[in-house]
């Protein structure tokens, strides 16, 4: 029972990890139609920025929380300046886009800041071997206690944001009928842009939490934290917030219990198959997820 | 402008001409340049290749994928397992990779039955990360050797060709890798061609168009889909074979191996002009030439080019290659959506014109140019 609980609660911290970035995909998935292969990438780039910014002495939290204004700075110039001409014209140019900026931005921290001599990133959180309390028996560090609850205060602040105010009613009027929205009134093209911006704020965020946890910031950083964001986008429903919540949670614990359980054939090198698995039988099974809304198209 | 009638003795002229100039340059390589060019040029043959099969897939059937570098994977494993554990002769397992990869494509292109866009992009995606996973896993270290992969796998003795004649050496190996990836170049272009111009081929494209339409016009969604999938697989297995026999080596962190050799056949297919025949050829030997380029230019290389990437570049010790190529294939998508080819296509119209023949027997003859220039731009 103890290591139940001890992968259980392992598993809900890296979970709320791709919870983030799955709720990046989500908000602007939810808005264009487009899935942002970019995603992970910008927010390695992000933790770059951020690990510059603490390198030139600002303290932790504060190049943090620059570093994601910087993101959402990049992600909504990305959508003005790329993205919504091509959008145009077709979809699958939009792919191409993100894409290119995938190993644009990849290639470009490499050379900024050298491929693989990584740069040491502190944690966020206490992470000396004692800082630890013990619940059912099971390890739980501060280090995950924060992670966990960053990300769902951010969560919950997100679904706040939607719920509540008047921008999170038009980013609604617009994932649901954007030719209609436009027509009451709504800036779509300020909604997406800020869809994007916070998209890739929270991607900056989830990249320094992932770059702390791990002590290092590399080219490679956000790969495949973005594999298992995409899987729990997915698994959840690709337009659905609260979809993407419960799934990123999930498939962090189903994650590791699997690696957890069955040492000798999952293990950690073949952790990342179960989400590449999900992704699959989820989209051969019920392409629309767990939550997701089902379109029905018209020729 | 000058007009010529298709199919005409001038329009002949053009073909062979063309034709001539190819053969010749295919010819000057091996005999004039350095053994390291030889080699760049035979990895860019099969580069293309791969380029033609994704093509085919995403080009002409609109069908996303990113998955093609498990195919190159799964070419490339074929032949050398077959090679080193069973002592195949390398000619013969290019049959075996290919018939496995045409399997397991159509196995892949099941998904593609009833997902499009972005669902097809993850589904292909998840295959293409899976694979160098499989590949380094464990269980299945008997048969890949793990994170090692599996090296000297190459012929023993070249065979001797009639026109190329005898090859001795590391260098004779080299240039039989090129003329080798050249033949199969030219079979994989016929087989494209064939596949294109074909009542399949059109399927395709009413596929990509409109996929609702092409099934009420009678396409068989399931057949065509799968088969191109198939094909598809089949020509990038090939593709691995190739780059595998050449470079002697295969891992799971091959270049072309990893999700990244997806992007990169991508890259080349959009560079070239994606849904063109001669698209994946543009784009390959830009490829090949801009790598090379860059990476004269991180060596301390001379020529304009390598000057300029060097003034631009110059503060970085790492290589500028994929980055240029980002940021040119962001720059194609905006200024010339139909790539290099397209672009190509679209100056040479200015100076020469093929005009079609008339169709059917009571067709009255055709007097305004204009528009028919018009419309043969809109359907290429």
């Amino acid at each position: 029972m103890e290591r139940f609980f001890q992968y259980f609660f392992d598993g809900l911290s890296v979970g709320a990890i791709y919870t983030l970035l799955a709720l990046g995909l989500v908000v602007v998935f939810r808005g264009t139609g487009h899935l942002n292969f970019a995603q992970g990438e910008m927010a390695m780039f992000c933790t770059f920025l951020v690990w510059q910014i603490q390198d030139w002495g600002v303290p932790l939290w504060i190049s943090v929380l620059l570093g994601m204004v910087l993101g959402f700075l990049l992600g909504a110039i990305t959508e003005v300046v790329l993205i919504r001409p091509i959008a145009k014209r077709s979809a699958g140019a939009v792919f191409v886009i993100t894409i290119a900026l995938f190993l644009g931005l990849n290639s470009l921290a490499s050379m900024i800041w050298g491929a693989l001599p990584s740069e040491a990133m502190p944690n966020l959180f206490p992470d000396e071997p004692d800082d630890f309390v013990r619940i059912f028996g099971a390890v739980w560090r501060y280090e995950s206690i924060g992670i966990l609850v960053v990300a769902l205060v951010l969560c919950g602040l997100l679904f706040a944001i939607f719920a509540k105010t008047k921008f999170g009613l038009a980013m609604r009027a617009v994932a649901s009928n954007s030719d209609s929205a436009r027509l009451v009134g709504i800036r779509t093209g300020t909604v997406l842009m800020a869809s994007w911006g916070i998209a890739a704020a929270m991607g900056a965020l989830s990249g320094s939490l992932v770059a702390g946890s791990n002590g290092e910031v590399t080219s490679n950083l956000m790969f495949t934290v973005f594999i298992y964001a995409s899987a729990a986008a997915t698994l959840g429903g690709l337009d659905s917030p609260g979809g993407a919540v419960i799934a990123g949670l999930s498939i962090g614990v189903v994650e590791n219990m699997a690696a957890g359980y069955f040492p000798l054939w999952i293990g950690q090198e073949m952790k990342l198959s179960v989400a590449l698995l999900t992704i699959f039988v989820v989209l051969l099974v019920k392409p629309s997820g767990l939550f997701g809304s089902t379109r029905i198209e018209r020729v | 402008m000058i007009k010529l009638p298709e199919n005409g003795p001038a329009h002949w002229a053009l073909r062979i001409g063309a034709f001539v100039l190819v053969l010749a340059v295919v010819w000057w390589i091996p005999a004039n340049t350095e053994s390291a060019t030889v080699g760049l040029m035979a990895d860019g043959f099969a580069l293309i290749i791969a380029a033609m099969s994704l093509n085919l897939v995403l080009g002409y059937a609109g069908l996303v994928s990113l998955g093609h570098a498990a195919f190159f994977g799964i070419g490339g494993y074929t032949t050398a397992i077959l090679v080193k554990d069973h002592g195949w002769s390398p000619g013969w397992t290019f049959y075996a990779a290919a018939a496995i990869a045409f399997v397991i494509g159509c196995i892949v292109a099941l998904p593609a039955l009833r997902l499009k866009g972005v669902y097809l992009a993850l589904v292909t995606l998840a295959v293409a990360v899976l694979f160098p996973q499989l590949m380094k896993w464990r269980k299945l270290e008997w048969l890949t050797n793990g994170a090692q992969g599996i090296d000297s796998v190459r012929y023993e003795d070249v065979p001797t060709w009639p026109i190329i004649g005898e090859l001795r050496g590391r260098e004779g190996r080299t240039e039989f890798a090129y003329w080798l990836a050249f033949v199969v170049l030219v079979i994989a272009y016929l087989v494209c061609r064939g596949i294109v111009k074909s009542r399949v081929g059109r399927s395709l494209v009413a596929i990509r168009d409109n996929e609702t339409a092409a099934a009420v016009m009678g396409v068989n969604l399931f057949a065509m889909k799968t088969l191109v999938f198939g094909v598809s697989a089949a020509l990038c297995a090939t593709a691995g074979s190739l780059s595998t026999l050449r470079t002697g080596v295969i891992t799971p962190d091959d270049r072309y191996v990893t999700l990244l050799g997806s992007i990169v056949f991508l890259l080349v297919m959009v560079i070239g002009g994606a849904g063109m025949l001669w698209g994946p050829i543009a784009g390959g030997l830009a490829y090949v030439w801009l790598d090379d380029v860059t990476r004269d230019a991180g060596a301390g290389g001379d020529g304009i080019i390598a000057n300029v990437i060097d003034l631009f570049f110059g503060w970085s010790d790492q290589s500028a290659a994929t980055f240029i190529l980002a940021v040119l294939l962001i720059v194609v998508m905006f200024v010339a959506p139909y790539g290099i080819v397209g672009l190509l296509k679209r100056l040479s119209r200015k100076i020469v014109v093929v005009v079609p023949a008339p169709v059917g027997p009571a067709s009255p003859p055709r007097s305004d140019p204009d528009t028919q220039s018009v419309s043969a731009a809109s359907t290429t």
